[in-house]
């Protein structure tokens, strides 16, 4: 009988009215989007599909963020920043506003490229010797000291983009970043591993006490990390605007706290920074254009170098990490490094041979000089540091809009948790860039006043014909353009998919003072490739099977004919991507 | 019948409490002071351990690198399991030099009696190709062991304790090994 009562038509009449309502309610609530998740096991290769936009970025709640904003009417810009101060948020260890970078802008009603320079420069007191004590290099004053932090340059570029080339406001694209910094996020295995990793820095720069430990242990996986006073930062970005971080209250507290460690960065430093935006760095690669940065980015400048050496070479017919394929590439790499550390420094102050570097010619001559039978006795110019810092920090994110625009955009903080300094009350990390300058006073790439170092960054836009077809980018310092340019050469050689590609197993080698450094390779490569690359001269080194060493590339490639966009993110880190 | 129930249910949760997993620190061996804390792997592990060292009333000599010259008159050489490659490179190291490091140090703290605790406190994240190698060379010489739990979810370290009969302590969280590590240290 109560059952009856239960369903009869009568008791459901008052609900087919009230339905509409529901619907729009639960409408409503959906503004909190709800975004595909990938399947259980992380590193199984997966495509994220959208049709009229798409975001890709190191975290799942920074591509919400995004794809909100675009949603929401925000174009790629627009949703690049969003996705940029959430990242500041929930991936604090990668980027930040006290971080800088460079972004890649495609517009497509102008069909033009162009590109934003917002890499730091050093404080107008650096100098060349400025890590020397009785003539020793101080490793610990470039990476952990006050003397290690650049005039941060993230949130002028940020802004100088959103003003020029976005449709809202620095506090919209703000506020997904800030709700995250308030209410927190669970704590990743990546962000954990991190913060265990950095813990003796953060703990000396920061102190027990800070949001980027927990009651002064580093955060366990599920943990909820949360940052009020980052939270309050980005208010007062809101209603101040930017120009507090360079000139106002916050300018003070990043001046306060580098002094406070020893560095030399002052308020006049702070005020005088801006953005630079420049032409891209262009190459071509059989029917392919890339554009890219130009230096002191030197990413971008070396995977055009590679991909024109690697075009004289069968890599399909030798075949996908096959022994023939990781040798040539090797030997490449060891020669693309030998000019990095001979050429590359900050272009407003070294001249940077460009043209040289990108000629065929110069391209054809390298190709010709690796032999198939053993690796040189010697790869010329150069000193690049002998021993070098395990970096695999920094952060990508691409972004594409229904009208087809683009940004591919990397940014950093230098090593994971920068430079561990926080301006007090402030909640945001300072960088430790000055690492990026070479110690050597008479390297092209020494610390000088106002001084951008160089990076191996390289956000890239690659088109097929005049339309775009890549978007693609990655962190993982001196390997980002050794990972990058394999990626390139999965898609376009061995026909992978997006994320196939990024997953593919990776290696990395390079060169220093002329000499062959050790081949690092994920374990993935198999056990006989490995000996018969070792009989050859190569000397192996087998690092984890998905090793965020080799970086933590994001891309969307753009199938132009299907009119799908199809999004890869890297499992080796929090890699997410959504599309609508 | 009721009352057999009872009875029944107290019997089943003093069998679940016994087995509970950190029940072994009651039974492990009492350490003593003056201790050295070093890694085994060069990760930054061993900093957290300083500080659970301190937050735990005692005094730990801390060196990343130490050699058997370090052990000096301590009584506890305390190891903290992980490798890093990082910090192997920050160290001017490569795994085997470390692994030979940590071997001569064991062998030298034998031989003077010097017990040896190790601690796992990376949990899954610090567990990996590397880190086992290290995990399956050190543990069997420990007196004791204290993991952070989700570092043993496959169970490796259960497996290396059982078969060598060393008392094992899981914690949940890495500022739970805090009260453990005062017990050890105050059973004497």
């Amino acid at each position: 009988m109560i059952r009856k009562g239960i369903f009869s038509i009568k008791t459901f009449f008052p609900f087919f009215f009230l339905l509409p309502f529901f619907i729009f309610q639960i409408s409503c609530r959906t503004q909190t989007l709800k975004l595909r998740e990938p399947p259980a096991d992380r590193h199984r290769p997966h495509d994220y599909i959208g049709k009229k936009g798409m975001v890709v970025a190191a975290h799942p709640e920074a591509v919400r963020a995004g794809l909100n904003t675009l949603k929401a009417g925000g174009n790629a810009v627009d949703a690049a920043i969003a996705t940029a101060f959430a990242l500041n948020a929930a991936e604090p260890f990668a980027s930040g506003i006290g971080g800088g970078g460079f972004m890649v802008i495609y517009l497509a009603e102008e069909q033009k490229v162009t590109v934003i320079n917002f890499r730091e420069k050093a404080p107008a007191k650096a100098s060349p010797t400025m890590y020397w004590e009785k003539g020793e290099i101080q490793n610990t004053w470039r990476r952990s000291h006050g003397l290690a932090v650049a005039v941060p340059g993230a949130l002028a570029g940020w802004a100088y983009a959103l003003e020029k080339y976005g449709t809202m406001i620095l506090g919209d694209v703000l506020e997904p970043g800030l709700r995250i910094a308030e209410q927190g996020i669970p704590v990743s295995q990546t962000f954990s591993q991190i913060n265990k990793d950095e813990y003796e820095k953060i703990l000396q720069n920061s102190g027990e006490s800070t949001a980027y430990l927990n009651d002064g242990f580093p955060y366990e996986p599920g943990d909820i990390y949360r940052n009020p006073e980052l939270a309050n930062t980005f208010r007062r970005l809101a209603s101040h605007g930017w120009h507090d971080f360079y000139e106002g209250a916050i300018a003070g507290k990043i001046a306060e706290a580098v002094q406070r460690s020893d560095g030399i960065m002052t308020l006049a430093d702070l005020a005088r920074y801006s953005p630079i935006e420049q032409p891209p760095l262009t190459g071509k690669y059989k029917g392919f254009t890339l554009y890219t940065i130009q230096p002191p980015g030197s990413g971008g400048l070396h995977i055009i170098q590679l991909l024109n050496i690697i075009a004289h070479w069968p890599v399909q017919k030798w075949g996908f990490a096959e022994t023939s394929y990781i040798h040539h590439l090797s030997e490449a790499f060891r020669f693309v490094f030998a000019d990095k550390a001979r050429y590359l420094g900050d272009p407003d102050f070294v001249p940077v041979p460009i043209r040289k570097l990108l000629s065929e010619d110069y391209a054809r001559r390298i190709a010709e000089t690796i032999i198939p039978e053993n690796c040189q006795k010697n790869y010329p110019f150069g000193s690049f540091d002998k021993k070098q810092i395990a970096k695999d920090n920094t952060t990508h994110l691409g972004v594409i809009d229904t009208h087809g625009n683009i940004v591919s955009l990397t940014q950093s903080i230098n090593d994971f948790f920068g430079s561990g300094i926080v301006p007090e009350g402030c909640g945001f990390l300072l960088n430790n860039e000055m690492a990026d300058f070479s110690p050597q006073p008479d390297s092209v790439n020494s610390p000088g006043p106002n001084r951008r170092p160089v990076s191996s960054m390289a956000p890239l836009i690659l088109f097929k014909g005049k339309r775009p077809f890549l978007v693609l980018g990655s962190p993982g310092g001196t390997r980002i353009f050794t990972s990058l340019t394999q990626i390139i050469v999965n898609i376009v050689e061995f026909g992978m998919s997006m994320d196939e590609a990024i997953e593919a197993p990776r290696f990395f080698t390079y060169s220093s003072g002329g000499a062959a450094r050790n081949l690092f390779v994920e374990s993935r490569i198999p056990p006989a490739i490995l000996r018969s690359l070792e009989r050859i001269g190569h000397t192996v080194e087998v690092r984890e099977a998905y090793d965020k060493y080799f970086g933590g590339a994001q891309g969307i490639l753009i199938d132009q004919d299907k009119r799908i966009l199809i999004g890869g993110a890297d499992s080796r880190r929090d890699g997410f991507g959504a599309g609508y | 019948m009721e009352k057999s129930l009872k009875t029944l249910m107290i019997l089943s949760s003093a069998v679940i409490i016994c087995f509970l997993p950190g029940h072994g620190a009651e039974t492990s061996p009492g350490f003593e002071q003056p201790i050295l804390l070093t890694s085994a792997g060069q990760s930054a592990d061993v900093q957290i351990a300083g500080v659970l060292f301190k937050r735990a009333g005692l005094t730990a000599s801390l060196s990343k690198n130490a050699t058997q010259q370090d052990l000096g008159d301590s009584k506890t050489l305390a190891l903290v399991i992980g490798v890093s490659m990082k910090g192997l490179g920050a160290a001017g190291l490569d795994l085997d030099q470390e692994k030979t490091r940590i071997r001569e140090l064991i062998e030298a703290a034998q031989n003077k009696g010097i017990s040896l605790l190790c601690l796992h406190l990376g949990g899954e994240a610090r567990r990996g190709e590397l880190s086992d190698q290290m995990i399956r060379a050190v543990l069997p010489q420990a007196q004791m062991v204290i993991v952070v739990k989700s570092g043993n979810k496959d169970g490796l370290f259960s497996r290396i304790c059982t078969e060598n009969n060393i008392p094992l302590h899981e914690a949940v969280r890495t500022g739970e090994v805090q009260n453990p590590l005062k017990n050890l240290f105050t059973q004497n």
